[in-house]
């Protein structure tokens, strides 16, 4: 593809509606994220072993922040259904990933950011002229039955594909950054979102995911409850979790914000570190790590809604790759 | 140094763009920026210059209270973010000047540098007058942004015509802004206007304290302003060439001005009309709610038919030739004796017994008015009309005057400037005339005075002659528009708030409007033809000596007795004039015998002083003391005869 050659949604788009001169109906501009055909994990409640001690207790981390991270790192979609082929949609979307370094305490931009467009479509369900007609639109093509059968050939299911192939695709764009990070940096990376992924990143000492989404709670009946008490400024028992082909990292959950009078997951974070320290030493790193996280309390991250959880570095990091995709 | 950047609710415009820049930028209200548009128009690209007018920071708050929230309300925890949120510097920028100019279209995206020297000269369109072989700049001050100065020139023929002309200035007082900026630019198109545009000298009324009254002599400067002098190309000196008038005082005995030091007299001359003088301006002084239609239609009987030619009339005992104040009153006496003598009833000549006596008192009360400067006798010391030299500042001190006087003399000198300039004999072809506290002599509300109209007719004429009008106030507002609307060049000190808040300044933006109620001393804001935008300017102090520093170092004579001060008016003519001749001299005359010889001697200027001077008395025969009778001796009588026979 080349370089210059515009592959934003509405160049795209345009060249598509050039390409299928049959009138047929056009996409839409509201992204999938916000309609109800965007997919979430189900949620799900997933026993996890407990390696700080025998059981999940709520554990005070002394109050001294210590700003630490040295980087943000947060990807960005946006997926759009640029074109009906009958009944078939033609999805346009664009991934980004950012990491934001801080010098002086100010956020600029480490390296360079990754932003990709791309079509996303069921090819096998297209005829062959409307599979060259979308090769032809000098955009690269992504097939969202490349390597299985559809369950349904609801639209709403192929949509549903190609919104989960988007999500894969920002995913890895998210992992490379990561992965540049521990090859050329030192310094503490604060990624937004889980880091076992990619077993380079999984495994390195230097970047700390947090999670904000709670669709899967990692804890047992009386861990749940544990959790859900934590007090702003506690965190559970360290605890270990492996899925399936997922690199194994060690998690606990952290409260960084008062939930007097709110919900129980209000201010309630999930941190993911590298397997690696035992014992006392997976205390000392737990508190530690929990401390840095604390220092990223302020400033708030309003007003973006997720303010109680969310970094005011990774909003910036949301920020910048929304100016930039 | 920042990118141009545009949105629907902010969108640029063929005159104004908005742009951001580093938090650590070296742009200010005020600062000339260069856009280099990325898109190519006609096969050219794009450049914008503009002149930031405001600015705005912000930061990804949505309202304030997130960031009390953020803070519990305690605004000492901010130092321990451990981020500062993100922040942005946007500016807006009115345009100086596209290139090309056509076809006018809004200002593109591009990249935003500070305007280097070269930029500011084509952004403010002085290119055009810099040419070499036609240079007319005048240099005004220097423009400062970040470590770069450069030189703004004025364009001479939109200074002192003939495109445009005249200069206004405002600002508050005390700051030494007003004076200070016309003597720096007196000494600026002194050394710069172009001597192929013909001559120039100023005119300036010293119309407060000693403000003006030491441009001879040398002032204090630092090395920032000696710096600007070399930029600039002026030298760094007092003016050369100075001739101070002031009007007797009342007393006539000294000049009345700060400037009466002995040591500064030799540059310092009398100003002094008589009748002839006056007349032409008499109703500069009279009252016209006073004097109505029958009065005035006598007084110019008087000037047409009387004045300086004999007159006779049956009423008159005798011919009169009136020349004076003092023959003016002789006639009046004679005229009011000779209608009583005669019965000749109310009328003479159609004019009424009331009206001759009104006009008598009034034009008789001239004198008693503006003594000092209004003589009885005609003598006449004036400014040099028809040898006026170039480069050369003439300063009337009128500080000291009444009211009248003033707008005496201030009338008659603009005027005898025009007549002159009109017949092209004044000795230079343009004279800037400063005129301070303008809202006094024209202002912008009250009685439509003869001053004003003058203002008013040199502000919309006088370039055409070459008689240029510098004139100066603290509120623009409170004087006539007409006058500060006809300068073609406006400058502005430190201004009040108040003022601001008028109509008048609504133009500008509240940033520009605030700088100007902040500016520091020798900083001004300049309106000139050839610049679409006000920009702002640093000048040096003027070279000269401050008056203050000059009353200070050159004390005022005090009140002279009459003997030393005809001394020191003969002395400018022959230094050996002494005080014991001066005595032995006007022994036993008169003091205004005494001030009339005096007086004839300054404004004859004779080869010998002493003699001329000495010429002028009446001799005066010593008085003889009367000596007692000789005794005649009694013839001794004989002895026998007492009866003496």
């Amino acid at each position: 593809m080349s370089d210059h050659l515009d592959t934003s949604f509405d160049a795209v788009r345009r060249r598509l509606a050039a390409a299928f001169s049959d009138s047929g109906p056009i996409g839409t501009t509201r992204p999938l994220e916000i309609q109800s055909h965007g997919v979430v994990d189900a949620p799900a409640v997933k026993p996890a072993e407990v390696i700080e001690g025998s059981k999940q207790v709520a554990r005070v981390v002394d109050d001294a922040s210590e700003p630490r991270f040295a980087a943000f790192l947060d990807g960005s979609q946006l997926t759009l259904n640029a074109r009906w082929v009958g009944v078939i949609p033609v999805v346009h979307g664009t991934v980004s990933a950012g990491v934001r370094v801080r010098r002086e305490r100010r956020l600029t931009t480490w390296g360079a950011p990754i932003v990709r467009h791309a079509l996303y479509a069921p090819m096998s369900l297209l005829d062959a002229a409307s599979q060259q007609r979308l090769r032809d639109a000098r955009i690269d093509v992504v097939d969202t039955l490349e390597k299985r059968e559809p369950d349904s050939e609801h639209p709403f299911a192929l949509q549903e594909l190609a919104y989960k192939a988007v999500l894969s695709d920002r995913e890895r764009a998210e992992s490379e950054l990561a992965v540049r990070w521990v090859e050329k940096e030192n310094a503490d990376l604060f990624v937004d979102g889980g880091i076992s992924g990619n077993a380079k990143v999984a495994k390195a000492a230097n970047v700390i995911g947090v999670i904000k989404s709670h669709q899967t709670l990692y804890a047992d009946a009386d861990g749940l409850g544990v959790i859900t008490a934590l007090k702003n400024g506690e965190r559970s028992s360290v605890f270990k979790v492996e899925a399936g082909r997922r690199t194994p990292v060690v998690s606990w959950y952290l409260r960084i914000a008062d939930r007097s009078g709110r919900d129980p997951f209000w201010g309630l974070v999930r941190v993911e570190v590298a397997v690696g320290a035992t014992g006392a030493a997976l205390t000392q790193r737990a508190d530690d790590v929990s401390r840095w996280i604390f220092a990223e309390r302020l400033p708030l991250a309003l007003p973006d809604a997720r303010w109680d959880k969310m970094a005011y570095g990774i909003r910036d990091a949301e920020e910048y790759l929304r100016a930039i995709q | 140094m920042g990118r141009v950047v545009a949105t629907e609710k902010k969108p640029n415009t063929a005159h104004e763009f908005h742009f951001w820049t580093a938090l650590d930028s070296p742009v200010g209200i005020g600062t000339i920026v260069r856009v280099d548009g990325e898109l190519p128009v006609n096969g050219q690209l794009p450049r914008v210059y503009g002149i930031v007018v405001e600015g705005f920071s912000y930061t990804d708050l949505l309202s304030p209270i997130h960031d009390v929230l953020g803070h519990d309300g305690a605004p000492g925890t901010a130092a321990q973010a451990a981020t500062l949120r993100a922040e942005i510097r946007l500016y807006t920028a009115h345009v100086l000047r596209q290139i090309p100019e056509e076809p006018l279209q809004p200002v593109p995206m591009g990249t935003v540098a500070l305007a280097s020297d070269e930029d500011i000269a084509v952004a403010l369109r002085m290119d055009t007058y810099l040419k070499g072989g036609t240079n007319t700049g005048i240099p005004a001050g220097v423009y400062r942004a970040g470590a770069m100065e450069a030189p703004i020139y004025l364009d001479a023929e939109f200074l002192l015509g003939p495109e445009a002309a005249h200069l206004n200035i405002s600002g508050v007082s005390g700051l030494a802004t007003k004076t200070s900026a016309v003597e720096w630019l007196l000494a600026s198109i002194f050394t710069h206007f172009p001597e192929d545009k013909g001559s120039v000298a100023a005119v300036c009324f010293n119309v407060k304290g000693p403000d003006l009254l030491f441009l001879d002599k040398p002032g204090h400067l630092d090395d920032a302003d000696k710096a600007i002098y070399e930029k600039l190309g002026v030298p760094a000196k007092p003016f050369e060439r100075v001739q101070y008038f002031a009007p007797y005082t009342a007393a006539g005995f000294s000049i009345n001005t700060l400037r009466s030091n002995e040591q500064l007299s030799h540059n310092l001359s009398p100003l002094t009309w008589g009748l002839n003088e006056v007349m032409q301006f008499a109703e500069v002084l009279l009252n016209r709610d006073d004097v109505d239609a029958k009065a005035d239609a006598f007084i110019d009987f008087l000037q047409e038919r009387v004045i300086n030619r004999e007159f006779k009339d049956p009423v008159l005992s005798t011919a009169h030739r009136v020349r004076s104040f003092a023959e003016l009153e002789a006639f009046f006496r004679d005229l009011l004796r000779g209608m009583e003598d005669r019965s000749s009833g109310e009328h003479w000549r159609t004019h009424h017994v009331a009206t001759i006596r009104k006009v008598r008192n009034r034009l008789s009360n001239i004198s008693t008015r503006c003594a000092g400067l209004v003589t009885d006798e005609g003598t006449v010391s004036d400014l040099p009309f028809g040898s006026f030299a170039d480069r050369t500042v003439y300063v009337v001190d009128v500080a000291s005057v009444e009211e009248d006087a003033q707008d005496l003399i201030f009338a008659r000198v603009v005027s005898k400037l025009r007549e002159h300039l009109e017949r092209r004999d004044l000795g230079v072809s343009h004279v800037i005339v400063f005129v301070d506290e303008l809202n006094k002599y024209a202002p912008a509300e009250g009685p439509d005075t003869y001053v004003r109209k003058m203002l008013l007719d040199i502000s919309e004429r006088g370039r055409y002659l070459g008689l240029v009008l510098f004139s100066a106030q603290q509120f623009r507002s409170q004087v006539h528009r007409r006058v500060p609307g006809n300068s073609g060049t406006s400058l502005y000190g430190r201004m009040d708030m108040d003022e601001l808040a008028t109509p008048g300044y609504a133009v500008l933006s509240p940033a520009t409007r605030t700088k100007l109620a902040t500016l520091e001393k020798g900083q001004l804001m300049v309106r000139h033809p050839h610049f679409s935008q006000p920009i702002f300017v640093r000048f040096p102090r003027p070279a000269v000596m401050r008056g203050r520093d000059g009353a200070e170092l050159f004390p005022p004579a005090t009140d002279l007795a009459i003997d030393v001060a005809v001394m020191r008016s003969l002395r400018q003519l022959d230094p050996a004039v002494s005080l014991d001749w001066v005595k032995r001299t006007i022994a036993g005359h008169d003091e205004s015998d005494v001030l009339r010889a005096r007086n004839e001697t300054l404004r004859t200027k004779p080869d010998n002083v002493r003699s001329f001077f000495e010429s002028r008395f009446r001799r005066v025969v010593p008085a003889e003391p009367l000596s007692a009778p000789a005794a005649v001796p009694i013839r001794a009588l004989k002895g026998d005869d007492p009866y003496g026979f």
